[in-house]
């Protein structure tokens, strides 16, 4: 219901900016003509087979009464992108959706990103709207992404939806001394229906902030969240290059009165904890041209082995004791206390990437794993990206789980799966 | 005939290092705007082609915009001395690489189309040149750059490029580059509006990089930040 409203707010009100667009068209300026409003976005045709891991808790959620007749699997989905852009000098409007397309019967739109800019000055900018924010320096992990999506650590370059939300950055740039730019940018969340309709309490709207600076050639962050819903949070990060093909990045997080969840005796526990997020990583860029990327991210927030072992067992026994009422309500439990995309304490990130091998122009195979260094359970994908012709990029994505049953990856639905993708841009 | 010899003396005691600046500033201005396609020709005949929207100030600061193809729109990289980071659209997020990260693909890499000026990054001297040309041998200042050695043909009449040789510190040859088509871009700026490039690495292919607008432009620091390159499209 919310999508088909969703659709329909974006049909009303795409053809009133295109309206104002050919309204204020912007003249030539010597340069070139610049459109008012842009258009842009591509369909992204994903089929994906999968090898299920029919033993698996998590693949028991997925088919709890209607077990299918083969562990073998496919998935077929569109998913179309499109973005608007309407930008003069000093004002600006983007809008981007995301719909995503099984059947008739099955599908969804959502608005990624809707907000307006006023360039107040080179300086100043305002923004109003759902936007993302991206902080933190890590590739596959952000401890210090405080307002950021919840990433997934498998594609974090997928575009993601965005935080509804006002902003007001302020830049200044040095021309002498160590201190080449800095930035300050506040950030204001409303809190979305805390009193269970339309309408928010005052005092639930959280407050953030970042301060950036290019400081003797490294980035530094320093971050603030402050809300007395959620847990306040703290937060630096940095990122330098230490040679001429060696950048070093870093992040580290305190947070204070964050709910964690277990399973004892087999009911959900909490527990109210402050602690720390912590993330190490490099960029290495060989002669070969082959760059690798390597993190190491710790959460005080996460699951202990045992704890994580507990949870797997929970998880087996209910859904499969057939109970439909139980089943019912694992699922409800695992949603809303275990939805993260990594639940334990300790993981590394590896990614080799060699762009364009053997003189095979276009052509970029990379290989990746997360390794969750408790279980030794771990994820290993290749991909193979080529873009043979403009506007057409093709991907080829194998991914292999390695653990045991109770195992972080081990409990994943699936073992092995291969995905194709097939993306035309405009 | 004596003041033949007077003048190729001269020319010969000018340092090389002068002239290679003189170069950089009959290629382009110190700060300025400009529009580009990159075309890549594959040895079937395809083509592939990029569009580029740049804005440079000064000689250490840089930011490209990809206007064309859709599958790149919008992806920017900035380079600000030796620190150089690319933007992602989809990700709203500027992500710090080493400054010899390629970030384009086909024959061209960050060192063609993020150069700042040749005679920031090089030391020069002189080399056998002919009775028309200058040859300066330039060597890299520090091991950022691409190319460890080039060599550069340069017009003894009007000192505009006309040949670049890029060398590897082994002193492979990487790529040659040829600069062609003068053009007059306005405000007294006439150069190569055209630039071909083959390599010995990728034979059979060959790369164009077409200046369709250089202007003179300046623009204040806060342009070349991070924070800006998301926006670096409203500048047009």
């Amino acid at each position: 219901m919310r999508s088909y409203r969703q659709c329909i707010f974006i049909l009303m009100f795409v053809p009133s900016v295109v309206v104002m667009a050919q309204e204020e068209e912007t003249a030539e300026d010597g340069m070139e003509e610049k459109k008012s409003l842009e258009w842009s976005g591509n369909l992204d045709a994903k089929f994906t087979f999968f090898h299920m891991r029919e033993s698996a808790p998590q693949y028991y959620l997925l088919f709890p009464f209607n077990k299918p007749s083969s562990p073998f699997l496919t998935q077929y989905r569109l998913e179309p992108y499109l973005n608007a852009e309407y930008s003069t000098s000093d004002l600006g409007f983007v809008l981007k959706t995301h719909a995503t397309y099984f059947g008739d019967s099955d599908a969804s739109v959502n608005i990624l990103e809707a907000y307006s800019e006023a360039n107040l000055s080179f300086h100043t900018t305002l923004q109003a709207g759902k936007r993302v924010y991206n902080w933190g320096k890590g590739y596959a992990f952000n401890p210090v992404g405080f307002v950021n999506p919840v990433k997934d650590p498998e594609n974090p370059e997928l575009a993601q939806s965005g935080l509804l939300s006002a902003n007001i950055e302020y830049i200044k740039s040095f021309s002498t001394g160590p201190l080449q730019n800095i930035s300050f940018l506040f950030v204001v969340i409303p809190a979305s229906g805390s009193t269970g309709n339309r309408f928010t309490e005052l005092k639930h709207t959280d407050l953030s902030f970042r301060t950036s600076l290019l400081l003797w050639n490294t980035d530094i962050d320093v971050l603030a969240f402050y809300s007395i819903q959620t847990p306040k949070r703290i937060g630096m990060d940095f990122s330098s290059n230490i040679t001429d093909n060696l950048e070093i990045h870093g992040e580290l997080g305190y947070s204070r009165n964050v709910e964690t969840f277990s399973i004892v005796n087999n009911l959900v526990a909490s527990n109210n904890s402050h602690g720390i997020s912590t993330l190490a990583g490099f960029r290495y860029l060989h002669e070969s041209n082959i760059t690798l990327i390597a993190e190491y991210y710790h959460t005080d927030f996460g699951m202990s082995t045992a704890e994580l072992e507990m949870y797997q067992r929970f998880l087996a026994t209910t859904t499969q004791s057939k109970n439909p009422l139980m089943i019912q309500q694992v699922t409800k439990i695992n949603q809303m206390y275990f939805h993260g995309t990594n639940l334990s304490n300790d993981y590394a990130y590896i990614k080799l990437t060699y762009p364009e091998p053997f003189e095979w122009l276009y052509f970029t195979p990379s290989v990746f794993s997360i390794v969750h260094l408790a279980d030794k359970s771990f994820l290993l994908s290749v991909t193979l990206n080529y873009k043979p012709v403009t506007n057409i990029e093709f991907i080829l994505w194998p991914s292999l789980i390695s653990g045991g049953n109770e195992t972080e990856y081990g409990s994943k639905a699936f073992q092995q799966k291969v995905e194709l993708w097939m993306r035309v841009f405009f | 005939m004596i003041i033949a010899i007077a003048s190729s003396l001269m020319a010969f005691s000018q340092d090389a290092n002068e002239l290679l600046k003189m170069v950089d500033d009959n290629l382009m201005p110190e700060s300025y705007e400009a529009k580009r396609k990159l075309i890549n020709e594959e040895p079937d005949g395809s083509k592939k082609e990029f569009t580029f929207y740049t804005v440079k100030k000064g000689n250490d600061k840089i930011a490209i915009l990809y206007l064309l193809p859709a599958s790149e729109k919008g992806r920017a990289t900035l380079r600000l001395g030796d620190n150089m980071w690319l933007y992602i659209p989809s990700t709203n997020k500027p992500i710090r690489i080493t400054s010899l990260q390629s970030v384009v693909g086909g024959v061209f890499n960050n060192a063609d189309i993020m150069q700042l000026e040749y005679s920031v990054e090089y030391d020069a001297t002189y080399g056998d040149g002919t009775h028309e040309e200058y040859l300066l041998k330039l060597k890299a200042k520090n091991k950022t750059v691409a190319y460890d050695k080039l060599k550069m043909w340069i017009t003894k009449e009007k000192k505009i490029l006309r040949k670049m040789e890029a060398y590897s510190a082994s002193g492979m040859l990487i790529k040659t580059l040829e600069f062609k088509e003068d053009k007059n871009f306005g405000a007294g700026l006439f150069r190569p509006s055209v630039i071909e490039t083959y390599s010995p690495l990728y034979r059979g292919y060959r790369s164009l990089m077409i200046y369709q607008t250089i202007r003179k432009r300046q623009f204040p620091d806060e342009v070349f930040t991070q924070n800006f390159m998301g926006k670096l499209g409203d500048l047009r």
